[in-house]
């Protein structure tokens, strides 16, 4: 009796200390600055258990009870802190809000827990023995829960399951408590309904914890994360939820192996079977090695080139075995040559002609990124077709970042090229679209690879075709000088995430 | 439960942290001054000693000062035909205002960092720019374009696009913003606010009271506007609007109306310009030979310097104006002539500042300090991601008179300057003394012409205009003020009047 009692103590302290951690973890993971959000939140978490052991005085009668809806509040609140977290990360202005609204209320909750059970038991032990037990078992579900974050939590079940699997724990007790004094309450039945009701909830929550990720769109966090680094140039990241390989740069999700071969193939063959006895390839970004991948499928390719500004993006593509297998170890081909540069730059400097020309960046976030989307830019990139060559360019979705997508179009237009847009559904991105540039006309090739898992030379034309929800609006071209596509893109995100 | 949890939970995730940057605050940072020119000038105005040239050279036209003003005299008679001629410059490097630097890190300017977009009207600065192959076919080549985002505002605690004052600003506030801007497409409508200035200035009223008592007349008393207005004078004259003339404060913002989203420019700042016209011109350039003394001799000049006497038909006189009564004989003192001091600085940056957003622009300012802010070298990097950057630095010392701001440029070392400057940056980037290795300080007594109230349509502004004789003066301070178009036209015309001289016009 006495072990079951303590064991609670325990369990109620390890999901005290693991909401903590995760509101950290996920504060930090989102906003950066490390240190400033630990310390704060510990600091309102602490204060917030303060405010609740004060408030345990206030209450007095039907301890039992009080203590089990605490336990069902703590459950829900704590369960869903981080799928709530993501998704006020996600579509609203006020994380920071919601971040520490959802600490102190935790904390306050956990904050009444101890008093009021140490109240609840104090007639069953003496008080030197009852501070002495709660306290230790309080100090070993600390423990044990903050070796388990890092080491088990975060790594198997990511953020948003740990909190919810932790909610689970504390509605576990609630329920486990009404039959441990069930001399003590008096409608036990109705509390345990409520139990139920919290812990269908709190189980609903885990196994649609994927969606609420996805819904949230920084998803990473609920997988297994089984590679997370911080480069000098981004934070890469890959999870692996069943047979689902993901990969996030910058929290941006890049591809899910999944789909990804809808993305790849229509990046590559819509251009590359246009032009038989292409020789000479550059890729430009893709670091992933998936474009090559694709490339790599034409014999008469004897040179493909890939620069790309991240040198442990290429090497963990080129070493990692899941990675590797997945781009068919195409970055250590011997065709291939990897440059780990800025591509912009490279272009600039060099003077060698290709006959296709992968631009595959990602979607431009910022100004920085930006500066590959511009008139000055594919001008640059222009020079550096051979005669009847191609370039392709990753154009972002022409759905939901319509007035972005097309602007893109225009831009490689104003250098100068003729333009050939088109797209394709790929399930985890949406509607995603491309943009064929080239000196002479173009027309779909009537050849394909064999052995493609999307395209054929039967929907290859069908690409080329855009429904009325995505027909071209007025754009002005991405200059160096005025990057209308930055804002056209941080303005239309913004509108499909509210 | 509260007090034990928090020795658990607090000092182990903290204390590694706090450790780390207990570290770091101490970083030495490297620099001193760097090209000081007042010895060499306090040298020429006191009549020092300087070694009598041993060679006597005959040379028709002598051009003196290597700025922009001297530079494109030199272009203007090159592209004449007209080859014989010298260029004199008392610095080791060529480029007056428009001087640069280079480290491994980046090129950097010293002090004139930009050319507006010319307007269809200047044809003169199009002229050279389509020659310099960034003016194409009635294009501006995108990569001199300043790139986006051009400027921000570190206000109320955080950075805000463009150097207006938005944030905060009331309605009323932007109600005078409009207003402003409404009475200035007035003058700009009536054509008298040109770049070159001289195409369309008439003496007005404006020009004798200052920016700040026009502002008042004219009802303006919102701050923000006020503060951007003084920000605008302080940058492009050196000098507070109250010491600003109202006729040039409208200058600085109705003579431009660009086509094309802009200004020019380039990680040296004007100094490419500087280095493309010094490449095309070095035959005649002869840097570290200070001119000492202009004698007339009948009706030519003996231009002396250590090297050389030469002997020119013409001088232009290029350097600021009023050095010439210092050196050329019977040259009046330069009356009603007022210059800015100036302080600028290049830091080398090896760490990016956090907390930077958004994205740091060419231009930085931050709202309220006596400073101008910094502009960044690397922001015209083709590159995605920059690791390291210079940063220039620029300081009008406006709050004091311009004797003042001498004395004290002269007085402190550079220890004084260097904590100055990081504790006005430290406002916008609380770890900038974690990110600079190195801080070099140019100082600059007479930077800029400041046209101070009554200036610009003076007498005495009028009479240098003239031609004394031979010597054409050429120096853009004879416009009241220093940007690269009154300089590049000053240049021209004073190379014109030479040509004439010497009858190759």
């Amino acid at each position: 009796m006495s072990i079951a009692l303590f064991l609670s103590v325990f369990l109620i302290a390890a999901c005290g200390l693991i909401y903590e951690l995760i509101a950290g973890t996920l504060a930090s993971y989102l906003l950066g600055d490390t240190l400033f959000q630990f310390s704060t939140i510990i600091g309102c978490y602490l204060f917030a258990m303060g405010i609740g052991s004060y408030l345990s005085r206030f209450l007095n009668r039907g301890l039992v009870a009080r203590f089990v809806s605490i336990e069902l509040m703590v459950g829900m609140v704590g369960g869903f802190s981080s799928s709530l977290l993501f998704l006020a990360f996600a579509y609203t202005e006020a994380f920071r809000l919601v971040l520490y609204v959802v600490v102190i209320l935790v904390g306050t909750l956990v904050g009444l827990e101890i008093p009021l059970l140490m109240r609840i038991l104090k007639e069953r032990f003496q008080f030197r023995e009852l501070v002495s037990h709660v306290l230790t078992f309080d100090y070993l579900g600390a423990l044990g829960a903050s070796l388990l974050f890092p080491i088990l939590l975060v790594p198997k079940l990511g953020l948003v399951r740990s909190a919810l699997v932790f909610g689970i724990f504390n509605a576990g007790v609630a329920l486990w408590s009404t039959y441990l004094f069930r001399e003590q309450i008096g409608r036990a039945q109705a509390l345990r309904i409520g139990c139920f009701v919290v812990l269908a909830f709190l189980a609903a929550g885990t196994l649609f914890a994927d969606r609420i990720s996805n819904a949230a769109d920084n998803s990473l966090y609920a997988d297994e994360v089984i590679f997370s680094r911080n480069t000098p140039y981004q934070r890469i990241v890959l999870t692996k939820w069943k047979d689902d390989l993901r990969l996030f740069l910058n929290s941006h999700l890049q591809f899910s192996s999944r789909d990804e071969y809808r993305y790849h193939e229509a990046l590559v063959h819509p251009g590359l079977a246009a032009l038989p006895g292409a020789r000479r390839v550059l890729v430009l970004g893709g670091g992933d090695g998936l474009a090559v991948r694709e490339i790599l499928k034409y014999p008469s390719v004897q040179n493909v080139t890939l620069v790309d500004l991240d040198p442990e993006m290429t090497h963990l593509f080129s070493t990692h075995p899941v990675m590797s297998d997945l781009n068919q170890h195409s970055l250590t081909a011997p065709r291939v040559h990897v440059i780990n540069t800025d591509a912009f730059r490279w272009l600039d400097t060099n003077t060698e002609q290709y006959d296709f020309i992968v631009a595959d960046f990602p979607d431009p976030t910022s100004y920085a990124l930006g500066k590959l989307f511009t008139t000055a830019f594919y001008r640059l990139a222009a020079k550096h077709l051979a005669s009847g060559g191609l370039i392709v360019v990753q154009s972002t979705s022409p759905l939901f970042a319509r007035q972005s997508y097309w602007c893109i179009v225009q831009s490689v237009k104003e250098a100068g090229l003729r333009v050939y847009p088109y797209h394709v559904y790929v399930p985890s991105f949406g509607e995603w679209g491309y943009v064929i540039g080239s000196f002479a006309p173009y027309e779909p090739p009537r050849q394909l690879p064999s052995g493609l898992r999307f395209l054929s030379t039967n929907n290859v034309g069908e690409l080329f075709v855009f429904p009325v929800d995505m027909q071209p609006v007025p754009a002005e071209p991405n200059r160096l000088n005025d990057q209308v596509l930055v804002r056209y893109y941080e303005q239309e995100w913004k509108d499909v995430a509210h | 439960m509260i007090s034990r949890r928090q020795f658990v939970a607090a000092p182990a995730l903290i204390g590694p942290f706090l450790i780390g940057l207990g570290r770091k605050t101490d970083r030495r940072i490297a620099g001193g001054f760097v090209n000081d020119s007042f010895p060499l000038g306090h040298r020429l105005r006191d009549h020092g000693a300087f070694r009598a040239p041993t060679q006597q050279l005959r040379v028709p036209v002598v051009i003196v000062g290597g700025g922009m003003a001297g530079l494109n005299a030199a272009w203007h008679l090159d592209k004449r035909g007209f080859r014989d001629f010298v260029l004199l410059e008392m610095e080791r490097q060529a480029g007056g205002n428009s001087r640069w630097g280079e480290s491994d890190v980046s090129k950097f300017p010293w002090a004139a960092h930009y050319v507006p977009v010319p307007a269809k009207g200047e044809s003169l600065a199009r002229e050279l720019f389509e020659e310099l192959g960034v003016f194409r076919d009635g294009k501006w080549d995108e990569r001199v374009l300043c790139f986006d985002p051009q400027e921000r505002l570190f206000i109320n605690g955080h950075w805000q696009e463009g150097i207006e004052p938005e944030d905060g600003a009331s309605p009323r506030d932007r109600a005078q913003y409009r207003r402003f801007m409404e009475k200035i497409n007035e003058f700009r409508a009536s054509g008298h606010f040109t770049v070159p200035m001289e195409h369309g200035a008439k003496p007005s009223s404006l020009d004798r009271m200052s920016m700040a008592d026009w502002l008042a007349q004219q009802g303006f008393d919102s701050a923000p506007l006020r503060w951007y207005i003084n920000y605008a004078c302080r940058d492009d004259y050196g000098a507070l609007a109250r010491d600003t003339s109202a006729w040039a404060g409208v200058q600085y913002f109705a003579s431009r109306e660009p086509e094309e989203k802009g200004p020019l420019t380039w990680p040296e700042g004007n100094g490419w310009i500087a280095g493309r016209l010094i490449e095309k011109l070095k035959r005649y350039l002869r840097t570290g030979d200070a001119v000492y003394r202009v004698e007339r001799s009948r009706n030519k000049f003996r231009v002396l310097t250590e090297q050389a006497e030469y002997m020119a038909d013409a001088v232009i006189w290029a350097a600021p104006t009023f050095l010439a009564s210092y050196i050329v004989e019977g040259a009046p003192r330069a009356e009603g002539f007022q210059y800015s001091p100036w302080l600028t600085a290049n830091l080398t940056l090896d760490r990016i500042p956090e907390r930077n957003n958004p994205e740091p622009a060419w231009d930085n300012v931050i709202y309220d300090s006596p400073t101008l802010g910094y502009v960044n070298a690397t922001h015209m990097s083709l590159a995605t991601h920059i690791d390291r950057t210079v940063w220039t630095f620029y300081w009008s010392l406006a709050e004091h008179t311009p004797e003042e701001a001498r004395r004290l440029l002269v007085a402190k070392d550079w220890d004084y300057w260097k904590e100055a400057i990081l504790n006005d940056l430290a406002r916008a980037h609380p770890d900038i003394r974690q990110c600079v290795a190195s801080m070099d300080i140019m100082r600059i007594g007479h930077a800029m012409a400041r046209p101070a109230p009554g200036f610009v349509f003076s007498k005495e502004r009028e009479r240098w205009l003239k031609p004394a004789g031979n010597i054409f003066f050429a120096n853009s301070d004879l416009s009241g003020f220093s940007i690269f178009e009154e300089a590049q036209y000053r240049g021209v015309e004073a190379a014109k009047g030479a040509l004439r001289l010497v009858g190759r016009a």
